[in-house]
């Protein structure tokens, strides 16, 4: 299949995810009415009804801040080394990805998008001191039982080579919802023994976000979450994608994980985990004790090494 | 005891035909272990080893002497101890040119401690050495939150007032809480017990299993203190003659009746009880290494030699293996080296952290599937004769300040040995981070 | 009890203040001045010639002048109640030179129970109340005692005599007081150097742990004894601190154990090569009139303080161990009986009659067995009887009108662990400052 021909819009640099997030505000309160009319199963699939820019959102001479990156990796519990973790390149890159969905002519509403998962392909260890050039583009719009799905492709290329790729998929609720379409993988109704507890406090999404920008109100406080309809604050789905990684990604070669959101991590709680092995990659799952619910699973697996 | 023909060559004359000479386990010290917040309260890690390398100094007479080595270390340890066993050495009737070092490897801090004494002497590099470990969980160390210990160092890091206002102003109220060390491991954040707890069920270790073994640890433990065994291994401190946690008097009915503790909310039918958990305890132990030649100029008695030992590691965070059995692997490694196999010997110490954690270890070496997948062994292991296990009791009754606990089954298990008057005895060690070693220990 | 408040208060009340004892210190001299030979034994002429020997200076002439560090009265040659006049009488003309700490020590002869000529008997006897007398009459810490030479023969110059003297002179001997030490064999070697009398010996003192223990332990390893020091296991932290201070081992041992024999043995030999010396020291007190007394204090005082040692003894000699001494410790309660310590008396007064009876045993290896018998000692334990009793006991009842320390019943625990001491057999020796306590 070949990929549509996109505009490449090159930024001076990354911007920043406040003055973002406060854009896709004002944008979500004037265009509100617009949105409406694709509520519930409007006149076609999203894909037809709904256009994404064709255009690549691109900066170049992105490099990771040492200081910041050791604050990652001690957020997560990962060791102070000089290559990047997953999640911080995810972190590095997410504004670029951010800034393609607060565009006037991103069909859906950034604000509220619930975070469904990421696969990801780390190609290879990358240096602390390497500069990256982002690439950031939304494909494959589609319908979901509850609204419609969009992915956002990140792309970051060292000497033109790309090094990391990660697709995010994100879900707005209610538009062009398809309740027709059969819910995604059953939830094991049993879960595995865990093999670890992860006693988050309150200001786990705060510190998350003090390391990297992203001041998604929902993640910050119980009031800030009240007011996009959460009872409590949620954990950044990175945040435990990144302390999983923290435990079971390699870091002397490249890797490919994926995560799967299921259930929201309220704040404070207390996550149940188990990792265990799969076929030569480390199969993973979170979920609350209590309810049994599970939060989220995933897999990551090293890659062979690359042929030269 | 079938032994094997080529079993019946003693190891220590193999050793000495492979180049290097036995080294000979003379006699070992410990204090007696006191439950947490009790008799030591007050006492200090380099108080409490203090005192056990002192009374082991009295019972050899070794005032004055300059020793090759005192290797030992604590798990709990507050950072002014950064030299811990040289400064208990300097406060000991030692002489004070004897070089000392700390060893760190959690639960199997003495035995690597010992064991590495042990190669030393072996090699000819040290002709006598002290070994053992210290842990207080009463006076454990606190440290100050994450938050105020960032700030105090970006405060010493400051230039300007207006750098260090700033780092001031990043303190948060919840920053000044002290933070207690916890037993919980830090990449899973689940306590000890509870790992445990999952390894237990998924061995199918049943309550009863476990509280049968703590009977009998607590049982013999007891019977050793009757028939005297302990007179030359251990000398009482703050007014502590006996390992405070002894229950010389505990029954099945009261251990069957405590309630669980560990894994009530893992998903599994919780079985581990106070009764079958070590509690937390405070303690020091010690033991004297020394080549044959030093015990004979010394005058010194030699126990056993102090053969070969392990280490091993589970990797308990991806969920491959359980936390506390490594020394599932280092046996097997162990014996391999050795030629030997599980059943070649007269005794065997096997740590206690949990009823658990021995019976589940027992049970992997029992079973085939185990032993082929994990171990790659075309038979099982095979039983261990429970008659020879922890005979003078473990862990359970006499409790288990973490570094200790090398010392004490090191000289517990020597001096059995000797009296036997010949023999092997193994030592399984678990230990915190998935670790854990083995040793082989041999009579003379 | 030592301040000047307390010492001006006593003088005011008209009570004795007690002086301060001259205990051995290792280099002084060996008595604190010239030493006066007095009386017309062979004896005198014997001392003259040790003593001068020792580098001491020696005064024949009861007339002359100058402080006398010691008298030494030669009353070995008495005949008749007579002869006892004119010593006795020089030596009272010689005690206003005296000095404080100074030495009376008497040389008597005889069998023990007054066999033979009933004259010679009585002026015998006769010489030992004078002494005991003597020995109230003098202040300023100064003692009197006798070398009582056994039999018709035996010589001043015989090893445990020569032993004695040294000891009766010396510091060593600061609370024993208007004691007799018979000296019946010439057996006993000299030692090389009377500062390490025990050089080269393996000494194993039981209760070591702390009091008395402890301080025998020190004084044997100060007179160059390697120590084991034994006690409870209960006690081994004690223990290993005196151990450590020695530079012995610590054997924490209950001694009631059947076994308890071979394994202070097994030590001794295993880690020091040999054995010399055993102190009997430990020992339990479980105090109550007889009234009250249970079955269980009753044993255990009897069972640690006699039995244990009548067990440990009958392994020493049956192992055949050459030239060993044993020294056990007695009580002046087993003499003069205690209130409230029938148990004990019984136990201490048993000990006593265990070295009697022991001695030809002991002999027949070359060695010796004796005990030594305290009075009220200064200790952790005697510091719990009640201060009125305890300042009683002190003041009033002994002639040096103190308790002694334990390093002075360590002083005469050492002296009789002296290979010179072979000569002394089973006996028991008082350290008690001559309490009125018993004979």
């Amino acid at each position: 299949m070949s990929a549509p021909e996109r505009a490449d819009v090159v930024l001076g640099s990354v911007p920043k995810l406040g003055p973002l997030y406060a854009a896709a505000a004002g944008k979500q309160a004037a265009g509100w009415r617009r949105r409406r009319a694709v509520r519930g199963r409007g006149p076609g699939a999203p894909e037809e009804v709904l256009r994404l820019p064709a255009v690549r959102h691109v900066v170049r001479g992105v490099a990771a801040d040492p200081g910041r990156l050791a604050a990652y990796q001690r957020l997560v519990g990962d060791a102070l080394r000089d290559t990047l973790p997953s999640v911080y390149v995810h972190g590095l890159a997410f504004p670029v990805a951010v800034g393609v969905m607060v565009r006037a002519d991103f069909p859906l509403p950034l604000l509220g998008m619930v975070h469904l998962g990421n696969v990801v392909e780390h190609s290879r260890p990358i240096g602390v001191g390497e500069e990256l050039e982002i690439a950031a583009w939304p494909e494959n719009l589609r319908a979901h039982r509850a609204g419609t799905r969009v992915d956002m492709v990140v792309e970051a290329s060292a000497g033109g080579v790309p090094v990391w790729r990660g697709v995010s998929t994100y879900l707005a609720k209610g538009i062009g919802a398809a309740p027709e379409l059969a819910p995604g993988e059953p939830r094991a109704c049993l879960p595995p023994a865990p093999t670890a507890r992860w006693q988050l406090d309150a200001a786990t999404g705060r510190a998350y976000a003090a390391v990297l920008g992203d001041y998604n109100p929902i993640h910050l406080g119980v009031l800030p979450a009240k007011a996009l309809g959460l009872k409590r604050p949620i954990a950044h789905g990175m945040y435990l994608a990144g302390r999983v990684l923290a435990t079971a990604a390699p870091n002397d070669c490249g890797y490919r994980w994926s995560i799967r959101f299921e259930a929201p991590v309220f704040l404070p709680g207390t996550v149940e985990v188990a990792l265990g092995p799969h076929n030569g990659t480390v199969d993973f799952e979170g979920w609350n004790a209590a309810s049994g619910r599970r939060h989220f699973a995933g897999r990551v697996g090293a890659l062979p090494p690359a042929e030269t | 005891m079938a032994a094997s023909p080529e079993n019946t060559v003693p190891q220590a004359s193999r050793n000495a035909a492979g180049g290097v000479r036995p080294a000979v386990v003379i006699g070992g010290n410990r204090i007696p272990f006191a439950r947490a917040h009790g008799h030591y309260a007050h006492a200090s890690n380099q108080d409490m080893l203090t005192a056990a390398i002192d009374g082991l100094v009295a019972r050899f007479g070794l005032q004055g002497q300059r020793l090759g080595a005192v290797a030992g270390g604590a798990v709990l340890k507050h950072p002014r101890n950064f030299n811990l066993v040289r400064e208990a050495v300097l406060a000991t009737a030692l002489a004070p040119d004897t070089p000392a070092y700390d060893v760190q490897m959690a639960c199997a801090t003495g035995m690597e401690a010992i064991g590495s004494l042990a190669n030393k002497i072996r090699l000819g590099q040290l002709e006598s050495g002290i070994g053992g470990g210290v842990d207080s969980t009463s006076d454990a160390p606190i440290a100050v939150s994450e938050g105020l210990r960032r700030m105090l160092l970006e405060l010493h890091r400051a230039k300007t007032a207006r750098q260090k206002l700033a780092a001031v102003a990043r303190l948060r109220p919840r920053d000044l809480a002290p933070d207690a060390p916890g037993t919980a491991e830090p990449r899973t954040g689940l306590s000890m017990g509870e790992h445990q707890a999952l390894t237990t069920a998924a061995w199918g270790i049943t309550r009863e299993a476990q509280d049968q073994l703590a009977l009998a640890s607590h049982r013999n433990l007891a019977a050793a203190y009757e028939r005297n065994f302990f007179d030359d291994l251990i000398t009482p401190y703050r007014g502590l003659a006996r390992d405070a946690n002894l229950r010389a008097d505990t029954s099945a009915e009261k251990l069957a009746s405590l309630q669980p503790v560990f894994g009530k909310d893992l998903g599994t039918t919780a079985t581990m009880t106070a009764g079958n958990s070590t509690p937390l305890t405070d303690g020091a132990a010690t033991v004297l290494l020394g080549s044959e030649d030093f015990a004979r100029q010394h005058n010194l008695p030699m126990l056993a030699n102090f053969l070969d030992f392990e280490a091993a590691s589970v990797d308990f965070v991806r969920g491959r293996e359980g936390l506390l059995m490594a020394p599932a692997y280092a046996v097997p490694r162990l014996l391999e080296r050795n030629g030997l196999s599980l059943q070649d010997f007269d005794f065997y110490e096997i740590h206690e952290a949990f009823a658990g954690t021995v019976l589940s270890t027992l049970a992997a070496w029992e079973d085939a599937g185990f032993c082929r997948n994990k171990l790659g062994l075309d038979a099982p292991l095979g039983p261990v004769d429970r008659s020879r296990l922890n005979v003078n009791g473990s862990s359970l009754a006499a409790g288990h300040p973490f570094a200790a606990t090398g010392g004490r089954i090191v000289a517990t298990l020597a001096k059995l040995l000797h009296e036997k008057g010949s023999g092997r005895g193994l030592v399984s060690v678990c230990a915190a981070g998935g670790q854990g070693v083995a040793a082989i220990l041999e009579a003379r | 009890m030592n301040s000047a408040l307390a010492r001006g208060m006593a003088r005011k009340a008209g009570l004795p203040w007690p002086a301060p004892l001259r205990r051995h210190r290792p280099g002084d001299p060996l008595v604190p001045g010239t030493v006066l030979v007095l009386g017309g034994g062979a004896a005198a002429g014997a001392a003259e010639e040790i003593l001068r020997g020792w580098g001491v200076e020696v005064r024949r002439n009861s007339g002359g002048a100058g402080p006398l560090g010691a008298i030494v009265l030669a009353l070995d040659a008495l005949r008749a109640p007579a002869d006892l006049s004119a010593p006795a009488l020089a030596t009272g003309q010689a005690l206003r030179q005296l000095v404080p700490g100074g030495r009376v020590v008497a040389y008597l002869r005889g069998e023990a129970g007054d066999a033979g000529d009933p004259v010679r008997a009585a002026a015998r006897r006769g010489a030992e109340g004078f002494l005991r007398s003597l020995a109230r009459e003098l202040r300023g810490g100064a003692t009197a005692n006798g070398i009582v030479l056994g039999g018709e023969t035996l010589c001043a110059d015989a090893p445990s005599a020569v032993a004695a003297l040294r000891f009766l002179l010396s510091g060593r001997s600061a609370y024993v007081d208007g004691q007799l030490v018979r000296v019946d064999t010439t057996a006993g070697t000299l030692p090389v150097d009377w500062e390490l009398p025990l050089q080269g010996k393996v000494a194993v003192v039981t209760g070591a742990a702390r009091g008395i223990g402890a301080a025998i332990a020190r004084t044997l390893r100060r007179d160059g004894a390697s120590v084991v020091g034994v006690d409870v296991p209960a006690a081994g932290e004690a223990l290993a601190a005196v151990a450590s201070q020695v530079g012995g081992t610590a054997l924490q041992l209950d001694i009631v154990r059947p076994d308890a024999g071979q394994a202070i043995l097994a030590h001794a030999r295993e880690r020091h090569g040999r054995l010399d010396i055993v102190v009997h020291n430990a020992g339990i007190t479980r105090d109550r009139l007889l009234a009250n007394m249970d079955r269980s204090r009753w044993e255990s005082v009897v069972a640690v303080n006699l039995e244990s040692q009548l067990r440990m003894n009958a392994t020493f000699f049956d192992a055949g161990l050459q030239g060993l001494r044993i020294v056990s410790l007695a009580s002046t309660s087993g003499i003069a009986g205690n209130r409230g310590q029938t148990n004990y008396a019984a136990s201490k007064a048993g000990v006593m009659g265990m070295v009697g009876a022991s001695a030809a045993a002991a002999a027949a290896l070359g060695g010796g067995i004796n005990a030594v018998a305290p009075g009220f000692i200064e200790t952790d334990m005697t510091a719990a009887v009640p201060l009125a009793t305890r300042a009683a006991a002190r003041l009033l009842m002994p002639s040096l009108m103190q308790g002694g320390l334990p390093v002075d019943v360590a002083e005469a625990v050492g002296f009789l662990a002296w290979d010179a001491a072979a000569g002394i057999n089973g006996q028991t020796l008082r350290v008690c400052g001559q309490s009125l306590v018993g004979a």
